[in-house]
């Protein structure tokens, strides 16, 4: 069974198909019907012919029969006409009149037949049908035959047939080519719900996991497909709100312990044995809230509707990062456009991204550079730093899941980059990362812009 | 702090453990705290007895901490709430602030960080922290709006003592220049581009004439940010 595309393409193909396999049929039919018309009609004539055969016999005084043809009858069963013959069997089989030289009877005689019959027979090459009449004339009982040579008739039968399929093909086949284009714009028709659906379908995601297909417009056939569907995602939807559950209790259940844990380190008498402490528990929140945040995105939905100010959230993220990297000798600066660059997104996500992306740059410079944060009017910022940058082989490393350079640095996890790829991924932006002359590193995302 | 008295905080924080550590760390500091570990707790309390601040978990056993937010700004008790989360998540930290918290930590926090944040909100204009503002060697006296230096008062003009004074109360977070435009201007709009620019960089000046152990550093595109002297 050849494999199709499409439902169309499979209704013409198999109405093609079915409109073929019709016109052979109809045209087997319809042959047979007419041979059988015909044969009808030849036997019926044959029959009269007999008939009228039987009429010309007469007997004689002298007990012996005999035939007078008139000249048109003469004519019709004359030799070089070829076409009729006939033949006048007594009863001791003996043939007493025949229209043909060799005087044999046309057909086999039958004591028990009936007043008439229709027979067939093989004549040398020629196929000889007819009938054969049963008569009494003056007490004697005659078989008269009379017989079609049929392969004369044929041409006639041959030519009807041919006629007919020429004259009634030419009806036949344009209506079912119209059938066919009916057959496909009903059918277009009928599918046009499922092509509505499918457009409905399209824009489900994990951002939009709350659309439903609608059933109202679908057909019975194609329902329990679209609302198997729907209740697949239902489940999905399901999943993922365990997934966000389960993120908010884990963060629940692993920041409250580490809260105790820093307080009482903080509240201890002896300061000198909380400072490495501190350290390390800070580098343990960082990794806890990067898993966090990662596990969250996996499951996020984002309203298509928000928007986000670019500009304001760059903002925001140096007001945060300003203080951290002043700690460190190293400056921020923020740059580009001074109007607020509206962008379809969720705020608090551009900061994580742009935050991490930031806090790498700030992590891999030296003391005494500034990262600059770039914000243009179509929507892009853009996080330059002076460090080593991203080498060829890198590239294809960092936004792996916990991949990093130095898996000794401490609070690195490996998952920023990955962060900050899923959440342009989620507002499908583009990330784009180039090296700076002489070094450094230059991390873009390029978010949809809202006119203003 | 004040007047020899121990301010007065309520703590609604259903971890007992991390409630009691935190009235330790803030009897440290020289507040006194109340731990109480339901809404419907707090709620009684809070309208018998006045506190100087709150500060609340969001995650309470007998509902969303931000419950009794919504009902302490609907009932208008002027007291600062600095509202402490678990839920550092990509959704909850602005969900917090609308719902009228003034300042909000994800656990786990900094204890320094959390007393930063509340004597910020106590020093507010309105609110019960007056006195001195100290950093490093130099020091702000919000009561007659003197500045100081190693305890010698210093003369600068109206509007230098305004940044200071905006600088210092909001010391080491970053100051937007928008925020110091309003602050010594008022909300008006005819200001020359670089005014601020100008009295910040006076500023900057007599600081370091006057041998301050402080910057005012400059965020560019951004803001200002006072920090002590590395
Ligand atoms: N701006 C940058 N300059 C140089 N290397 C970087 C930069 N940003 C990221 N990297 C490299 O990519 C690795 C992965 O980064 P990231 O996913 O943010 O994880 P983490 O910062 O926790 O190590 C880093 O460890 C570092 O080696
Ligand atoms: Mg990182």
């Amino acid at each position: 069974m050849p494999r199709f595309k499409s439902i169309i393409s499979r209704i013409v193909i198999l109405h093609v198909v079915a409109v073929a396999v019709t016109s052979i049929l109809m045209s087997l039919a319809l042959s047979w019907l007419l041979n059988y018309a015909t044969n009808n009609i030849h036997n019926q004539a044959m029959k009269k012919q007999a008939i009228a055969l039987a009429e010309h016999l007469e007997i004689q005084p002298d007990g012996k029969l005999k035939l007078s043809l008139t000249p048109d009858l003469q004519g019709l069963y004359s030799q070089p006409y070829g076409r009729y013959s006939y033949a006048v069997i007594d009863s001791q089989n003996r043939v007493v009149f025949s229209s043909l030289k060799d005087r044999v009877p046309l057909f086999p005689r039958d004591a028990k037949s009936g007043d008439v019959e229709f027979l067939q027979r093989n004549r040398g090459d020629a196929t000889v049908s007819g009938a054969s009449v049963k008569r009494v004339v003056g007490g004697q009982t005659v078989w008269v035959q009379a017989g079609e040579d049929l392969d004369n008739r044929d041409v006639l039968t041959d030519d009807i047939v041919a006629e007919f399929f020429r004259s009634v093909g030419w009806i036949i086949l344009p209506i079912l080519f119209i059938l066919l284009v009916i057959d496909i714009a009903i059918f277009r028709r009928a599918l046009k719900p499922l092509r509505q659906a499918s457009q409905i379908a399209e824009t489900i995601g994990p951002l939009r996991a709350d659309i439903r297909l609608p059933t109202k417009e679908i057909p019975r056939e194609v329902r329990p497909l679209v609302l198997a569907v729907n209740q697949a995602l239902d489940r999905l939807e399901e999943g993922f709100r365990v997934q966000r559950d389960f993120t908010a209790d884990a963060a629940h259940e692993l920041r409250t312990p580490l809260s105790i844990l820093r307080t009482r380190m903080e509240t201890l008498e002896d300061q000198q044995v909380g400072k490495a402490l501190l350290n390390d528990i800070e580098g343990m929140t960082r990794i806890i809230n990067q898993l966090l945040d990662i596990a969250e995105l996996d499951s996020f939905v984002i309203d298509p509707h928000e928007e986000a100010d670019l500009r304001m959230v760059c903002t925001e993220v140096l007001e945060f990062l300003a203080p951290l990297a002043l700690a460190q000798g190293k400056e921020v600066a923020l740059v580009g456009t001074a109007n607020s660059v509206l962008v379809r997104g969720n705020a608090e996500m551009l900061n994580r991204a742009i935050r991490n992306l930031a806090e790498n740059a700030i992590r891999h410079t030296s003391p005494g550079s500034t990262v600059e944060f770039v914000v243009e009017e179509n929507g892009t910022v853009s996080v330059l730093d002076d460090g080593p940058g991203i080498s060829d082989e890198e590239r294809d490393f960092i936004f792996q899941r916990f991949w990093r350079r130095d898996r000794g640095m401490a609070g690195s996890t490996g998952l920023g980059l990955p962060i900050v790829q899923r959440i342009a991924e989620l507002h499908t932006a583009t990330i784009t990362l180039t090296n700076r002359k002489p070094r450094g590193a230059c991390f873009s995302i390029k978010f949809a812009r809202l006119s203003a | 702090m004040s007047n020899g008295w121990p301010m007065r905080l309520l703590i609604v924080e259903d971890n007992v453990e991390l409630a009691g550590l935190l009235a330790k760390g803030l009897k440290a500091a020289g507040y006194e705290a109340d731990i109480l570990s339901t809404i419907d707790e707090a709620n009684t309390v809070l309208r018998t007895t006045f506190y100087a601040a709150l500060i609340l978990d969001l995650g309470l056993p007998d509902g969303d901490g931000l419950g009794l937010l919504r009902e302490i700004r609907h009932r208008n008790i002027p007291m600062p709430v600095l509202v402490l989360t678990a839920r550092g998540g990509l959704q909850d930290r602005v969900h917090g602030l609308r719902s009228g918290a003034d300042d909000y930590l994800v656990k786990p926090f900094a204890l320094e960080e959390l007393i930063a944040r509340l004597e910020a909100q106590l020093r507010r204009p309105g609110h019960l922290l007056g006195g001195v503002l100290r950093i490093a060697n130099l020091e702000f006296d919000t009561g007659n709006r003197q500045a100081s230096i190693n305890g010698q008062p210093q003369l600068l003009s109206a509007r230098e003592t305004a940044v200071l004074e905006l600088l210092m109360r909001s010391k080491g977070r970053v100051v937007s220049k928008k925020q110091v435009e309003d602050h010594i201007f008022g909300h008006s709009n005819d200001i020359s581009s670089n005014a601020v620019e100008v009295y910040v960089h006076r500023l900057r000046k007599q600081l370091a004439e006057m041998e301050a152990k402080v910057q005012v550093h400059t965020i560019r595109g951004v803001g200002y940010l006072l920090a002590e002297n590395k």
